[in-house]
């Protein structure tokens, strides 16, 4: 380490440009957020904003319906992932960096392009409904767009990614030997699996939730496409009375309300692993 | 290999066909000759190409998206490298405190960020919608580049510089002709990361936009509402080709993956 008289100068000189953009642009804007949320335009300090949100039927459905669908989200990944990252982990280098490289592909395109997809695939004279009717399972096209098995479908493609990621590198440093010790004292793969795998990747498995989980309660783009003004989430209720019902402090309080979910499920796992750990 | 068995290779068709399968549906449907979407396409037909340069929403948003993610991404580099060097190179009591501040935008939902920045600009008074998209792309980019440069950072010796320094180069000298050229990989990471971080951006450009200035993907969501062509489709294929070839070449470069 450097060790210098004027230290304290040099750090602050390093560190206060970019500090100062985020701090003016960014944790300011958060702050007047809070206070338009507690601070309504004729003056005086009000939680009626709060209560309106928690008192309301409307917003209690959407925001249980955001929590659950988060959650089947953050489920099916964990189902869809973790097999599949072990194989993963298991592979040559090369071949493993070329698989994994087609894990993050769809992680580098936008959410509008990657959530179209899933309107063809789900429309009304979309691929499965094609099939069902020229099957002659259904007399009418089904209704799958603007449902939660949509938005569900949507989310998932979109997440899947961020479950895969940590849960490959974690497993990466798993050596071969611990899972062959297992073996040969006797557990079968399921067995190994479950009581050797997982524990030594719970790292990545509690990483890889914190992301899909909050990504999928915030996301924006699946619920607005996949979703519509029928079947809100947050997002789209925030979005719905900031522009169109021009409530700004409603608008406010859903905002809050997200923000101090996703803090909640970030603390939450992070002292879950530190007492693990 | 031991311990994969055959249920868990059928895991890996599921997984790649989930996450890829949707990409095939798109660039089949970017082809089809008819304009109602209805699957499988009839026909063969480059026109929805044709029509994505043909709409002027779309050529003048690719700019702005193009222009914006280049620039944020440069400008949070820029300014997110000297705090990397200051959290790797110097112990100070309030590195953790600094190192919470700048992962802070990545806690913090996208469209909250763009709807309490959107509030405060317009307290601020007139404001260009760029500036203001500038800002908050900027703002959401800082996670990125702090990190991976740390990274990039913590992976050189800092004897090397010190080594510089002794042999009579001065702080800035040292850093520029020694420690710079060592983090070229890592610089190149993060920006491939900024850009793409910028330039697929939704939900902190949708209220930053304004009338006439919107970025790609904005704009894309708001031709869905009104159109549903395989206009989409096509743009979304010309993109994915645009993505794949800026991340395979990063990948092999660099090791992108490690990143992320």
């Amino acid at each position: 380490m450097i060790r210098r008289p004027n230290q304290t100068r040099t750090i602050i000189l390093l560190v206060c440009p970019a500090l100062i953009f985020v701090l003016v642009f960014f944790v300011l804007p958060l702050i007047f957020l809070l206070s338009q949320s507690v601070l309504p335009e004729d003056g005086g300090f009000t939680l009626s904003g709060y209560l309106e949100f928690f008192q309301s039927r409307v917003s209690w459905i959407v925001y249980l319906r955001t929590l659950k669908l988060g959650l089947i989200v953050t489920g099916i990944c964990v189902v869809m992932a973790y097999p599949a990252a072990f194989v993963l982990a298991r592979m040559p280098p090369r071949r493993r960096s070329f698989l994994v490289s087609l894990v993050i592909l769809p992680l580098m395109t936008n959410a509008v392009a990657r959530t179209f997809a899933w309107l063809i695939i789900l429309g009304r004279r979309g691929m499965i409904n094609q099939t069902l009717l020229s099957l002659e399972l259904v007399e009418n096209p089904v209704r799958f767009i603007f449902t939660e098995t949509a938005i569900v479908l949507g989310l998932t493609q979109l997440f899947l990614p961020l479950m895969v990621l940590p849960l490959v590198s974690a497993m990466e440093n798993i050596p071969d030997d611990v899972l062959e010790a297992a073996r040969s004292l006797g557990a079968n793969r399921l067995t190994t699996f479950l009581r050797i795998v997982v524990p030594l990747s719970s790292d990545g498995l509690v990483l890889g939730a914190t992301l899909v989980f909050t990504g999928s309660v915030t996301a924006f783009v699946t619920p607005a496409i996949l979703g519509g003004s029928r079947l809100l989430l947050m997002s789209t209720l925030l979005r719905q009375k900031a522009v169109i019902l021009f409530d700004q402090q409603a608008a406010a309080v859903v905002a809050v309300v997200m923000i101090l979910t996703t803090l909640a499920v970030n603390l939450l796992l992070r002292v879950g692993r530190v007492q693990q750990g | 290999m031991p311990m994969v068995s055959r249920w868990m290779y059928i895991s890996l068709v599921i997984l790649y066909s989930f996450l890829l399968g949707p990409f095939i549906i798109i660039f089949m449907a970017s082809f089809g000759a008819n304009a109602t979407m209805a699957f499988p396409p009839q026909g063969f037909t480059l026109d929805w190409f044709a029509n994505v340069f043909e709409t002027s929403q779309f050529i003048d948003s690719f700019w702005i998206s193009l222009q914006l993610a280049l620039l944020s991404t440069i400008v949070s580099l820029v300014m997110g490298m000297p705090v990397a060097y200051a959290l790797t190179r110097f112990q100070f009591a309030a590195s953790g405190l600094v190192e919470t501040v700048f992962s802070a935008p990545i806690l913090v939902p996208g469209l909250v960020i763009g709807f309490a920045m959107l509030n405060f600009f317009v307290l601020l008074g007139d404001m260009h919608v760029m500036t203001g998209l500038f800002i908050g792309h900027t703002a959401i980019l800082f996670p990125y580049s702090v990190r991976v440069i740390s990274a990039s950072l913590r992976n050189l010796d800092p004897y090397v510089e010190d080594a510089a320094v002794s042999l009579g180069a001065n702080r800035l000298r040292g850093f520029l002709l020694v420690v710079l050229p060592n983090m070229q990989a890592g610089i190149a990471a993060a920006f491939v990361l900024g850009f793409i971080t910028s330039f697929n951006n939704v939900p902190v450009s949708l209220f930053l936009s304004g009338p006439g200035v919107t970025t790609l993907p904005v704009s894309m969501l708001s031709y869905l509402e009104y159109y549903f062509d395989p206009t989409i489709a096509a743009l979304s294929t010309l993109l994915v080709i645009f993505t794949v070839v800026l991340v395979q070449t990063a990948e092999r470069v660099l090791g992108l993956s490690q990143f992320v």
